[in-house]
């Protein structure tokens, strides 16, 4: 073959033009009119104005909006679909997860934690390597909230309304006073869960382990010393629970437990239950009773069989009924 | 065919092994300006390219370090760091080495060094536009083709004043045989500027995007060719000029030299999609891109075959030119880099790789060690031949050799590491935040190695300004 200008400038063309029949034209026309999915919905205006606010800062670059077969995250109830993705203009999928996946982040959050989480996102995630982005200035914070909150379309707008229906019913309780507020937040755990002590003795171990997820996960909110004066408390409304006012209010392990797991909506209070596994719940939660409330029902009664790896003698622990070294084995 | 090609063998083998080796004497008009001018260019946009590399990669290790300066944060960094690296650093130097070797090898003169210079001045006004609109946050939020559209007109009308440029030295060439640099260099002007514009949707000047998954569809077939058609037919024109030259020796075979030509144009342009296995795109497409993916080996192993054959035996001659020596490195990039592209189209592979470091840490082994190794390898080449003069500081183009192997072989290690910690971790059902601190090591010994990179481009610079300028070395005619 004979390389002339000819052939190497119109036949590289011609072939480009080609393949970008073949694999740009050609999808192109066969999915350009997709359907909308189910739970398709055009944007609002500040959640379109948000939106761009989130392209010129670059938030793609971490931050994937496609929820795969694979994914266990936040949204992975739900598989994206091409019919999502129809009024995205850029598409915004990402290539990156340096942070989570914001696919149906919508309502996972009322708005005052985003904005907390905004101005400095270590205020609600300690361990978070996000920028902080309080030099947007609130007007423009606000509307990014509005956009975010949108994520997730019509899933987003059933659980951004579920937000705002408890947060009324918090705020409210939040105002009676203390004691009436941690009535009501004892009334919503479901009643095997309040009577339900601490299964696992305190040890030092245990609450060494308490004490890094504590640090790791509560302490922009409920702060060093769980007053709920952590630097999120400016900007979240009702404030982060002070612990200290739980003492002698019927508090239980299992309580600490269930909210912890759960999360409260309609408060800054999100759920744990992806982020922690059981034993990690169960540690901040007595650490949390340990240091701050001062009051703990670990190991209490009722007891179940004691978990293999319990130590088998508390220093300064009162005889039990349990034999020492374990049951007597049948001769 | 074959009685052609042994001809075209002879006929390249004559004008390289006689003519070209010792530095000729060169006509009076021809002085190399747009050549150093793309080498000063190449040489100042590493060193802002790669301190914004590092400063992305302090930020996420420190994400406070420069809390509220919002024109630094992370998300402006980024996309100012990638399109400095492809289109601040490595391709102008890749261009630097071709506006030498593209009147060598047509036996004439280039059509206008004032047009080139305005080409070198018309860049350079391209990236500073480039800079200063994405730290603005304009932006058209598309990976690779964030740049809005008057800047994209900007880069579109650099390439086109290359182009005008080589197409009229062609015009006026003496030699009739066109060696294969030629080839590649014109393919990834031609193929850049047409990608380009395609994949900024420039007919759409307020978005410069499509509308949904086609987006996606675009983008990624953009996104992966302006690396496919700019960056590896630039830096394989480099490659297969300097390695016969430096060993002194005819091309190993040029039906080898068609193949890969032709074959990269055909296989790299259909696998984009491989960006979207895990997407709700169509099968058909994801099946195309995959098959192709794997297709790669053939235009890369070509390529390699061709050049490692060329030098085979020859190495001490590659190992004394520091130009070589940077190029040669790079083809040992490209092989890494191009099996590890391969592998990682594969649908059970992308399910540990995609979305984590670990692209990251491909992505760096390809633009910094096999282009970028290149680029370096093809400026430091020419650098003497248009200087007129030995190359200043050999030791310090030693230095930044060593500093660029190692930190890019780090790189690649360190992200790699990250990448499997947070792919399986996720696949185990942890989530993104819980993963954060055990990368945190990563993230420190990759900014660490990033300060070696960053230093090296300063070494590099002035090593660059001083051989031009300020160069003491007897004058080689």
């Amino acid at each position: 073959m004979r390389m002339t200008p000819l052939a190497i400038i119109v036949g590289s063309l011609l072939l480009l033009f080609t393949i970008v029949f073949m694999v740009v034209v050609t999808p192109w026309y066969t999915t350009r009119n997709q359907a909308p999915s189910e739970i398709f919905r055009h944007r609002e205006t500040p959640e379109a104005q948000g939106r761009l606010i989130y392209i010129e800062n670059g938030c793609v670059y971490c931050h994937t909006q496609s929820i795969r077969t694979i994914d266990w995250g936040i949204g992975a109830e739900r598989i994206a679909q091409a019919g999502d993705y129809i009024a995205d203009h850029p598409i915004l999928l990402g290539s990156e997860r340096t942070g989570p996946d914001l696919s149906q982040e919508g309502g996972e959050h009322p708005d005052d934690w985003h904005m907390a989480h905004f101005v400095n996102p270590r205020f609600t995630r300690p361990m978070s390597i996000m920028p902080a982005f309080k030099f947007l200035g609130t007007d423009k914070l606000r509307l990014l909230t509005s956009y975010v909150q949108s994520l997730g379309m019509k899933d987003a707008d059933a659980r951004v309304l579920r937000q705002l229906y408890w947060k009324e019913a918090a705020t409210r309780a939040y105002e009676a006073g203390p004691v009436e507020n941690v009535r009501w937040l004892h009334d919503h755990v479901p009643e095997g869960w309040r009577i339900l002590p601490n299964p696992y003795p305190t040890t030092p171990a245990g609450l060494a382990r308490g004490h890094k997820i504590y640090q790791d996960f509560c302490f922009g909110c409920h702060g060093p010393i769980g007053d709920g004066m952590g630097p999120a408390q400016p900007f979240i409304y009702p404030p982060p629970l002070n612990f200290t006012i739980l003492k002698n209010t019927d508090i239980s392990g299992g309580i600490l437990y269930y909210q912890i797991m759960n999360g409260i909506t309609g408060t800054a209070m999100p759920y744990f239950k992806k982020d922690l596994e059981s034993e990690k719940i169960w540690d901040v939660g007595n650490y949390v009773a340990v240091y701050f409330i001062n009051q703990t029902d670990a190991d209490g009664e009722p007891k179940a069989i004691d978990a293999a790896n319990e130590p088998m003698d508390m220093p300064g622990e009162e005889s039990s009924d349990q034999p020492p070294v374990g049951p007597d084995l049948p001769e | 065919m074959l009685a052609e090609l042994s001809q075209l063998m002879v006929e390249t083998a004559t004008a390289k092994g006689e003519r070209n080796v010792s530095i000729p004497s060169l006509p009076m008009t021809e002085n190399y300006e747009t050549a150093k001018g793309f080498c000063i260019t190449s040489g100042f946009w590493m060193m802002i390219a790669t301190f914004m590399g590092l400063l992305g990669a302090t930020e996420l290790m420190a994400p406070d370090i420069l809390e509220n300066i919002g024109w630094l944060v992370f998300g402006r960094v980024r996309p100012v760091h990638v399109n400095l690296v492809l289109f601040g650093f490595v391709t102008p130097g890749l261009l630097a080495a071709a506006f030498y070797y593209m009147p060598r090898l047509l036996r004439t003169t280039l059509y206008s060094e004032k047009l080139g210079v305005v080409s070198v001045l018309v860049w350079n006004l391209t990236l500073v536009a480039t800079v200063v609109t994405l730290s603005a946050g304009y932006t058209q939020g598309r990976e690779y083709a964030e740049m809005i559209w008057p800047v994209d007109m900007m880069v579109v009308i650099s390439f086109l004043l290359v182009f005008i440029n080589l197409f009229l030295t062609l015009r006026t060439r003496k030699e009739p045989v066109l060696y294969v640099s030629v080839w590649y260099v014109f393919a990834a002007i031609v193929l850049t500027a047409t990608t380009y514009s395609l994949g900024n949707v420039i007919w759409r000047p307020g978005s410069g995007a499509l509308r949904g998954i086609p987006d996606a569809i675009l983008l990624w077939f953009y996104g992966h060719n302006v690396f496919g058609l700019l960056l590896t037919p630039l830096a394989l024109g480099v490659t297969y000029y300097v390695i016969p030259k430096a060993v002194n020796r005819p091309l190993y075979s040029h039906t080898l030299s068609l193949i890969g030509f032709w074959s990269l144009i055909v296989v790299y342009t259909h696998i984009g999609t491989h960006h979207l296995i895990q997407v709700p795109v169509p099968t058909w497409l994801k099946v195309i891109a995959i098959v192709d993916s794997i297709g790669m080996v053939i235009p890369v192993m070509v390529v390699l075959i061709n050049i490692w054959y060329t030098a085979k035996g020859e190495l001490g001659k590659i190992h004394a030119d520091i130009g070589a020596k940077f190029v040669f490195a790079g083809t040992i990039m490209y092989f890494f880099v191009s099996i590890q592209g391969s592998m990682m189209a594969l649908p059970q592979v992308q399910r540990v790789t995609h979305f984590n470091n670990w692209v990251v840490g491909h992505a760096h082994i390809g633009v910094l060690g096999f282009a970028g190794m290149i680029s370096l390898g093809g400026l430091y080449y020419v650098l003497p031949r248009i200087a007129g003069k030995p190359l200043f500081s050999r030791f310090l183009a030693d230095f930044q050799y060593w500093m660029v192997l190692i930190g890019v072989s780090g790189f690649t290690i360190v992200l790699t590491i990250a990448g499997l910690i947070q792919g399986n971790a996720w696949l185990n059902g942890e989530t993104v935040y819980r993963v954060l601190p055990q990368i945190h090591l990563y993230y420190v010994i990759r900014a660490s190695l990033g300060v070696m990179i960053f230093l090296s481009a300063v070494v590099g610079f002035y090593n660059i300004i001083r051989t031009l300028y300020f160069n003491p070395g007897e004058s080689a005619s």
